[in-house]
């Protein structure tokens, strides 16, 4: 039955053919000319950052901004993209379960033989797709821009960077499946979610300005995101947030599974 | 896809089908089985639990107590092996507003792993439906004949509509009546929902008549109309103008009164001379 959940997949994909380029271009643009200005305020930068106090500098993971690959992640990966990257999954994830509820299109959807679970995997593949499609496009014009400035970007460190949002972001997904199992309402999955990963991040923070509480940093997957733009992907946590976001996916499939779908 | 049913044989079985969700009434201890080769209707006003029974027969609802077989599975342990052989138009249809029906047939037609679109093109044909259109720049009767193509162009051996002939115009109604009417000779199994007392006496075999979510009738369309005969009222067309006192003055005739033709008939009846009318003209138009 993997013929039916391409299908799906693609079905959903065809869907949100806009959003792939409303969502990617505007993030490579803006990730390509913090890139194109950083030869020109690069010494600048490093005199301002050292104005910073350190708990600051900590705390949004901002350390020396010697090179290009440092800027990036202050300005682009620390914040920006993986908060607009987890918004996304869950908005994505939900189109292709409530939204299709609310449109309709689920009643028809299941007249086929296709089981819930099937649904949503497909939905959540397709997130996985689109978000890594998103990525790609982001990391291609940051690239360009390296090329047009002359910033000598690493086009290795920043795919690492950039791939290293796809399994936190992916997390989201799987927490919006679950919503989804409680709510039929766009609104409600996509709020309740984007509300988790806020909430995730500001514990994060906490977590990494205060010692004393580090430990609530557990509490959120921010804590195993990490500097991969500079130390590279780290493999254990890359593949551990991944299975945690298929751990919450297929729980919110079982859990969509067994609520009714009312008219 | 043929029929694998013999004619007669039950396809839908309920048995005291309870589902009682929220604040909502849902539908109580309702029994009933519908047989292949048989159009039933299910009869009732807005809100009585039509769809409600629909969507739990579906297993998009889960009963509270009570069961569903259909084609003899459990209708909710075996949810999906039904729907390989049913075709279903869920009230108030609706797909999404960018796809157009030539995707949507696509994509069902993959799910249901049938290569091309099956007798799509043709129904597009009958019931002049623009299936490349996208559904959002349809109006709601040109959308709900795409909801009909997607429920029957895999010529199923079930048939579930909800109000199926909403928003459809009337030339459009009869031609839905006659496809209907066509499913049960193939021996499709057809359970139609609707409030539309006149289609439903001129295309089911039986009805159940639905209130506040509790099955209060089940009969045949012939018996329930037969009941009606002691009345003793009949209808009669006169190739001539009478006068109403004439026909009171006949024998054994109590009361007469004269009554005007529905709009529906009327409408028929101009656009079918309008349509007679046309062909002569492309016909002579041939000869010419």
């Amino acid at each position: 039955m993997s013929g039916q959940l391409a299908a799906l997949a693609r079905a959903h994909l065809s869907d949100r053919r806009r959003s792939l380029i409303a969502w990617g271009v505007p993030l490579g643009l803006w990730s390509a000319f913090i890139v194109i200005i950083f030869p020109s305020v690069e010494g600048a930068l490093s005199k301002a950052v050292q104005s910073y106090p350190p708990a600051l500098r900590e705390a949004f993971g901002i350390g020396e901004l010697a090179n290009v690959e440092q800027y990036l992640h202050a300005e682009m990966l620390s914040l920006i993209v993986p908060l607009a990257l987890g918004y996304l999954a869950v908005r994505a994830v939900a189109s292709g379960l409530s939204g299709a509820a609310e449109s309709g299109r689920l009643d028809v959807l299941l007249s086929a033989p296709v089981s819930r679970r099937r649904l949503a995997a497909a939905s959540f593949g397709a997130t996985a797709i689109e978000l890594a499609i998103v990525l790609a496009l982001t990391v291609i014009l940051t690239a360009l821009g390296s090329v047009v400035s002359g910033a000598d970007l690493s086009f290795a460190s920043a795919l690492a960077g950039y791939a290293a949002v796809w399994p936190l972001a992916l997390v989201f997904a799987g927490l919006g499946i679950v919503a989804t199992g409680f709510s039929l309402r766009t609104s409600v999955v996509t709020g309740s979610v984007a509300g988790v990963l806020v909430t995730m991040y500001v514990i994060d923070l906490v977590g990494r300005l205060d010692p004393d509480l580090s430990g609530i940093r557990y509490l959120s997957v921010f804590r195993y995101y990490g500097n991969a733009i500079e130390d590279g992907i780290d493999p254990p946590a890359f593949c551990g947030v991944t299975a945690a976001a298929i751990v919450f996916a297929m729980l919110g499939a079982w859990l969509f599974e067994r609520r009714d779908l009312s008219a | 896809m043929g029929i694998s049913l013999t004619v007669g044989m039950a396809v839908i079985e309920t048995e005291r089908l309870t589902k009682l969700y929220g604040s909502s009434r849902g539908i109580e201890d309702v029994s009933f089985s519908v047989e292949a080769g048989e159009v039933f209707g299910f009869l009732g006003p807005n809100g009585a639990g039509k769809t409600t029974a629909i969507r739990t027969l579906l297993d998009m609802l889960h009963p509270t107590r009570g069961s569903a077989r259909i084609f003899g599975l459990d209708s909710h342990r075996e949810s999906v092996a039904i729907r390989a052989r049913l075709g279903n138009l869920p009230g108030d249809f609706g797909y999404g507003r960018q796809a157009c029906g030539r995707e949507a047939l696509g994509l069902l037609a993959r799910l249901r792993g049938i290569d091309g679109l099956g007798r799509a093109e043709a129904l597009a044909e009958r019931f002049r439906a623009d299936l490349d259109r996208p559904l959002g720049e349809l109006s709601r009767g040109n959308r709900q004949k795409v909801g009909l193509i997607l429920a029957t162009f895999h010529s199923p051996e079930l048939l579930i509509l909800d109000e199926p002939t909403s928003g459809l115009d009337p030339l459009m109604q009869e031609e839905f009546l006659a496809l209907v009417a066509e499913e049960r000779e193939r021996g499709c199994a057809v359970l139609l929902s609707s409030h539309e007392l006149d289609e439903v006496e001129r295309v089911c075999d039986r009805v159940g008549i639905i209130r506040d979510g509790r099955l209060i009738a089940v009969e045949r369309v012939a018996e329930l109309l037969a009941k009606t005969q002691r009345h003793n009222s009949v209808e009669v067309e006169f190739a001539e103008p009478v006068e109403l006192e004439d026909v009171r003055a006949m024998p054994g005739v109590v009361d007469a009164k004269f009554t005007h033709a529905t709009l529906e008939e009327v409408f028929l009846t101009y656009y079918e001379e309008g349509e007679g009318r046309a062909e002569g003209a492309g016909a002579r138009e041939g000869e010419g």
